[in-house]
């Protein structure tokens, strides 16, 4: 039989363990990735970089696993809107940004858990090749629930309730933007009507 | 006095114990999809998953813009060759990740023009080693294991799609004939 003391220390160093991992494990995935802000949009300089610390390439291969390094893409994400407040799959906005300087680029909707909406019709995301510029040179579309009036005309369809994060990916961006990123014209999200329920 | 002992051990305990799980979760991560990866590898050593759609959920933001291509190969039984004979007039890349989700190499359609395209992959001590004589690009891996992911841009265009399909089919990533 153990003596008091034996268990006392065993469960010292069993709560040690537990809050070295639990500690790992928040600060890996509650602290936000740091990186360089453009608007509401936040890009990581050291994703997929021989350069990146642990703490940053723990949170890539958690949040955005196999990432390219910087001067093949940027990946710039929002969870917010224009108005800071949390993007819901269950509510409708409207994006407008004008084409940013890269070979190509595409802004993808995530549910919380990092995947795609389901959606018959793949509306996932938009790209270069498939969007609308309109005359002041913005190319503007709709994110919806399936389930709402906005759902038919949406170019991004969302479902469910919860968070939504948005990735905007620029392949081979511009030297300028390269060395600059927080100089990205940030794509406009704007509430637009209700959420569905 | 022993109590401040034990307590001060138990704080380096934690902080240990924190690091190691910083440490260690890209590669426990990396370690699941190579080796996902590797049983569904086929003779050419490649893994061609279908079009992305949301019910692919094996790695985090998938971009449903992308046709990809996967390799998982050890280097511990000697260098591997990566070859890429397709034509596809669109973007495409080849990135290589080590075990510890660092991508460390990566070449595409606007630095890799001419055919054939090759690439030996290696260890720094096999890269020592006179181990190609072709000439061909050698990328020395900072990892025993390594993962390749290939990107080739698609729409919904059935001739483009049928295209990127046919540029895919034609990576290998096999065993070079001197290991």
């Amino acid at each position: 039989m153990l003596k008091g003391t034996t268990l006392r220390l065993l469960a010292l160093y069993t709560c040690a363990v537990l809050l070295g991992l639990a500690s790992a494990w928040l600060w890996v995935t509650r602290v936000g990735m740091s990186g360089v802000d453009a608007g509401q949009w936040r890009v990581n300089l050291l994703a997929g970089s021989t350069r990146a610390d642990a703490y940053t390439r723990a949170r890539i291969a958690i949040f955005a696993l196999l990432a390219l390094d910087r001067r093949e893409t940027l990946y710039y994400t929002t969870d917010r809107d224009d108005d800071d407040a949390t993007l819901r799959a269950e509510c409708t906005y409207s994006v407008a940004l004008r084409p940013p300087a890269a070979r190509w680029w595409s802004i993808t909707a995530y549910a919380a858990d990092g995947f795609l909406f389901p959606d018959k019709a793949h509306r996932y995301s938009v790209s270069g090749e498939n969007a609308q510029v309109d005359a002041d040179g913005r190319a503007r579309f709709l994110i919806a629930p399936q389930s709402s009036p906005a759902g038919v005309d949406a170019r991004i369809a969302t479902s469910g309730t919860g968070g939504m994060r948005l990735t905007l990916r620029l392949y081979q961006p511009d030297d300028s933007l390269q060395r600059a990123p927080q100089t990205l014209d940030p794509p406009r999200i704007k509430k637009d009507g209700r959420c569905v329920s | 006095m022993n109590a401040w002992r034990h307590f001060l051990t138990a704080i380096g305990v934690l902080l240990v114990t924190h690091a190691l799980t910083v440490w260690a979760l890209p590669r426990v991560i990396m370690w699941r999809v190579m080796t996902v990866a590797s049983a569904e590898t086929s003779v050419a050593g490649t893994f061609l998953p279908p079009p992305t759609d949301h019910t692919a959920r094996r790695i985090v933001m998938p971009s449903p813009d992308l046709l990809y291509a996967t390799c998982s190969f050890s280097l511990r039984d000697g260098p591997v060759r990566v070859s890429f004979d397709g034509h596809y007039p669109r973007y495409w890349s080849i990135a290589l990740y080590a075990d510890n989700s660092d991508n460390f190499f990566v070449t595409g359609d606007r630095n890799a023009t001419d055919q054939p395209r090759q690439w030996l992959v290696s260890t720094a001590n096999q890269a020592a080693s006179a181990v190609d004589r072709v000439a061909e690009r050698r990328i020395t891996a900072p990892s025993d294991r390594v993962f390749l992911l290939m990107r080739l841009l698609v729409n919904d265009d059935p001739t483009v799609l049928a295209d990127a399909e046919r540029a895919r089919h034609s990576l290998r990533c096999t065993r070079t004939a001197e290991s």
